[in-house]
């Protein structure tokens, strides 16, 4: 049985008026622990709506969302459970932190969670260290931070609930390159450690190649594609019918195909192309001079 | 949900009223509101209340929308009307039950009361149903602008420009405080249950970003109006001219006919 699993859901924005919306059409999908799967769409594709229906922020208009098969809706009182379960971190988290401390700001998701003291605080160091914010970062106001500390310590807050599926609205969206390889690799960091399903929504193809290992492309509302990297990638022309691009590297390794070149398909990241690229180089570098 | 709430409740539609000079509005509201008062018999509040029907049909705003204002004052128009009733001493008994009279004149009074809530309520109402905030705010700028004479211009400028900027971010605002609230209901915020202190506690999650962002948002609109070499209200034109044309004419001059009418009917019948 999948973690989680989503059946036939649909989502009308206020119903019964005449600005009703469908934001979601019949949705069907499932991932399980361990998977990190990257969510890419327009804006208005229905991405931000489907997340929230993970965690019950919303509910749906119709439709089921399981969790470990059972619905989240079964008893509605009980909706916060699900929420530490399946942490969701929205975009520009750091606008949410309140709190005096960012050691305080990080507590606050397992101290809802009714955890006692020791435990609260093993999972607060724990996943500050995971996140690269050091003690003394801890202690200080968040305010005081950078932009990518507070950003950090705005994931650390949902992670120290150690939910089995953690969600990521554009985590690295207003942050360097060096910000958003260091926000990645401390997500992939939370997988290793916790086995935990993450699902990050981006718009950036480059980045979801790098880190992902399935690829779920929503388009008008609907699932337009949920497959690996490779099946996702290796029809250009399909994304690109939907105004999605695949990655630039990509792009010119077909180009260089087209062009009679004996270079191999499925190179989706710089890393891969460089591989590629250095044996072909140096064992006839002037065959097509 | 939140964004439920209307605020600005301007009402898009092509009328009459729409194309109206919103200072003209304004003060033809106020000259309404007035006789509304002065109107004291029933011959000449019946003819303001035809001629408010007339105005609510005039703005092409569909009626449930007038009724949904009437439905959230309907209490307070109740009370009034029963406190007329139990207190005025006027007029022919009609019924005495222990403490409690009630009177011929009471019951009259308490009907006009009533009837002069609601048409005060459905009057304003056509003013924000038909006109933007903004260019409400822009017409009250204007009109008081007078005041310049006496040292107050820049008072004025700057009070207009508060309430339009105020105006311009209460959905942002709302906006904002729904998105903190998710976000911290994905911690485990628990907003809903618990007593009145347990509560208010909970509220500080949402209070406190709320107040940094619009902090931000101050500070970052101040910057962006400066760089546009925003500098009070000194030397500042304006994009739209406000006219009064034909159609505020023509309102005026029915408006002036029915006060006239209801005074008429207020002295002779």
């Amino acid at each position: 049985m999948s973690l989680v699993t989503v059946k036939d859901l649909s989502y009308v924005y206020s119903p019964g008026t005449p600005y009703a919306k469908t934001a979601i059409h019949d949705v069907n999908l499932s991932f399980d622990k361990g998977e990190i799967i990257g969510v890419i769409g327009h804006t208005g594709s229905g991405k931000s709506t489907l997340i929230q229906h993970l965690n019950g922020l919303i509910r749906p208009t119709s439709g089921q969302v399981l969790l470990d098969g059972r619905d989240i809706w079964a008893e509605p009182k009980k909706i916060r459970q699900v929420r530490f379960r399946v942490g969701l971190v929205f975009q520009y988290p750091e606008y949410q932190l309140f709190a005096e401390t960012a050691y305080k700001d990080i507590a606050f998701g397992p101290v809802n969670m009714g955890l006692p003291e020791d435990e609260v605080d093993r999972r607060v160091r724990r996943t500050a260290q995971m996140v690269g914010v050091t003690d003394e970062m801890l202690e200080k106001s968040p305010f005081d931070l950078s932009g990518g500390e507070k950003r950090r310590v705005a994931i650390a807050g949902v992670m120290a609930m150690e939910p089995e599926a953690l969600i990521l609205d554009e985590p690295t969206a207003g942050l360097d390159p060096a910000g958003r390889d260091m926000i990645l690799s401390r997500v992939r960091e939370y997988r290793e450690q916790t086995g935990a399903a993450v699902l990050i929504v981006s718009h950036s193809m480059e980045d979801m190649a790098r880190i992902a290992e399935k690829i779920l492309v929503m388009n008008e509302g609907r699932v337009f594609r949920f497959g690996s990297v490779e099946e996702v990638y290796s029809q250009p022309e399909e994304l690109a019918a939907i105004g999605l691009n695949v990655p630039q590297v990509t792009r010119i390794f077909m180009g260089l195909r087209q062009n009679g070149l004996p270079v191999p398909g499925g190179v989706y990241t710089v890393e891969r192309a460089k591989e590629v690229l250095l044996p072909l180089l140096s064992k006839g570098g002037g065959a097509h001079a | 949900m939140l964004k439920d709430l209307t605020i600005g409740q301007f009402f898009p539609a092509k009328s009459p009223l729409h194309r109206m000079d919103p200072r003209a509005k304004l003060l033809l509201l106020i000259v309404y509101i007035v006789f509304i008062f002065i109107a004291g018999n029933p011959f000449s509040l019946g003819l303001m209340t035809l001629s408010v029907a007339a105005v609510l049909l005039l703005s092409r705003v569909p009626l449930k929308i007038y009724l949904k204002n009437i439905k959230s004052i309907w209490v307070i128009v109740l009370l009034t009307a029963l406190l007329n009733a139990l207190y005025v001493d006027e007029g022919a008994l009609l019924c005495k039950f222990w403490m409690i009279q009630i009177t011929a004149g009471g019951v009259q009074r308490a009907v006009f009361m009533a009837v002069r809530i609601v048409l005060l309520i459905l009057t304003s109402a056509v003013l924000t149903y038909t006109t933007t905030p903004t260019a409400l705010t822009d017409a009250i700028e204007r009109l008081l602008s007078p005041l310049r004479f006496v040292g107050l211009g820049t008072a004025v400028h700057t009070m207009a420009m508060m309430m339009t900027i105020a105006l311009r971010f209460i959905p942002t605002l709302i906006e904002e405080t729904e998105k903190i609230m998710n976000a911290q209901k994905a911690r485990g915020a628990d907003m809903e249950s618990g007593g009145l202190m347990k509560r208010v506690k909970a509220l500080l999650p949402v209070l406190i970003p709320l107040l940094v962002s619009s902090f931000r948002r101050a500070y970052d609109l101040a910057e962006a109006m400066e760089c546009r070499c925003y500098n009070g209200g000194k030397g500042r034109q304006r994009m739209t001219q406000l006219r009064f044309g034909r159609v505020d004419l023509v309102c005026a001059l029915l408006s002036i006919a029915v006060c006239t009418g209801a005074v008429v009917l207020n002295i002779f019948l």
